[in-house]
């Protein structure tokens, strides 16, 4: 993926974080077995996940990976 | 207020690596007059035997026990395999110009056919340090990119 791509891909993870009982990050990267400074590079959209991490992180908030991720290529 | 971000096990990899090596460049730099007064008439004379001040850098070792590698997520591993290929590449280039360097000026400039064999070990060394000290800042300028900017 190159960084334009990256940059189009936004991601739900800090509005999911707070509507599931104010998690932190350090909750939310212990769930999904991530460091926290992952967590803080995804919110970022700094960092890109893999599949794995991304369908952990939408079985943590109980949502489709897709409502997690969006990726907007226009 | 902003909450502190603990450094994560790698970051506390690389600072260690780079604490450890600034250390062993001060003992050296510590070294040189110390024996220049003590054992030789001139700093320039000082200057080899000093060197070995770097064995010090053998503390790297203990790095092991800092950071468990076997523990790192995904981004952690990716920036670790990236911090590795940098080193890597200035490596093999301050090497084999080293290299070539010591043989062509020794050929060319001083009409000897044979490199020192006592060169040999420095080089080695000097590219194992050229590779450690860049992957230690490589790792910490890509956690500094990606966001976690009160880690660094």
């Amino acid at each position: 993926m190159t960084p334009s791509e990256s940059a189009q891909l936004k991601n739900r993870i800090r509005k999911l974080r707070f509507e599931h009982g104010e998690m932190t990050q350090q909750e939310l990267a212990d769930r999904v077995g991530a460091a926290r400074q992952t967590i803080i590079a995804l919110e970022a959209g700094k960092y890109t996940p893999s599949l794995l991490l991304a369908f952990r992180l939408a079985r943590v908030f109980g949502v489709k990976t897709e409502d997690v991720f969006q990726w907007n290529a226009d | 207020m902003k909450d502190r971000i603990p450094l994560a096990p790698l970051q506390k990899f690389a600072w260690y690596n780079l604490i450890v090596f600034a250390i062993a460049v001060a003992a050296y730099a510590i070294a040189v007059p110390v024996l220049a007064a003590h054992f030789h008439r001139t700093l320039a004379a000082a200057a080899l035997p000093s060197l070995g001040m770097f064995g010090l850098t053998g503390l790297w070792g203990f790095g092991s026990l800092i950071c468990d590698r076997r523990k790192l997520d995904e981004r952690e591993s990716l920036i670790n395999q990236k911090a590795m290929i940098a080193g890597m590449l200035l490596f093999w280039q301050v090497w084999v110009l080293s290299c070539m360097g010591v043989w062509a000026y020794l050929s060319y400039a001083r009409h000897q056919d044979v490199v020192p064999v006592t060169l040999l070990p420095i080089l080695v060394f000097a590219g194992g340090i050229i590779y450690v000290v860049t992957q230690a800042i490589a790792i910490l300028i890509q956690y500094k990119r990606s966001a976690a900017d009160d880690a660094l």
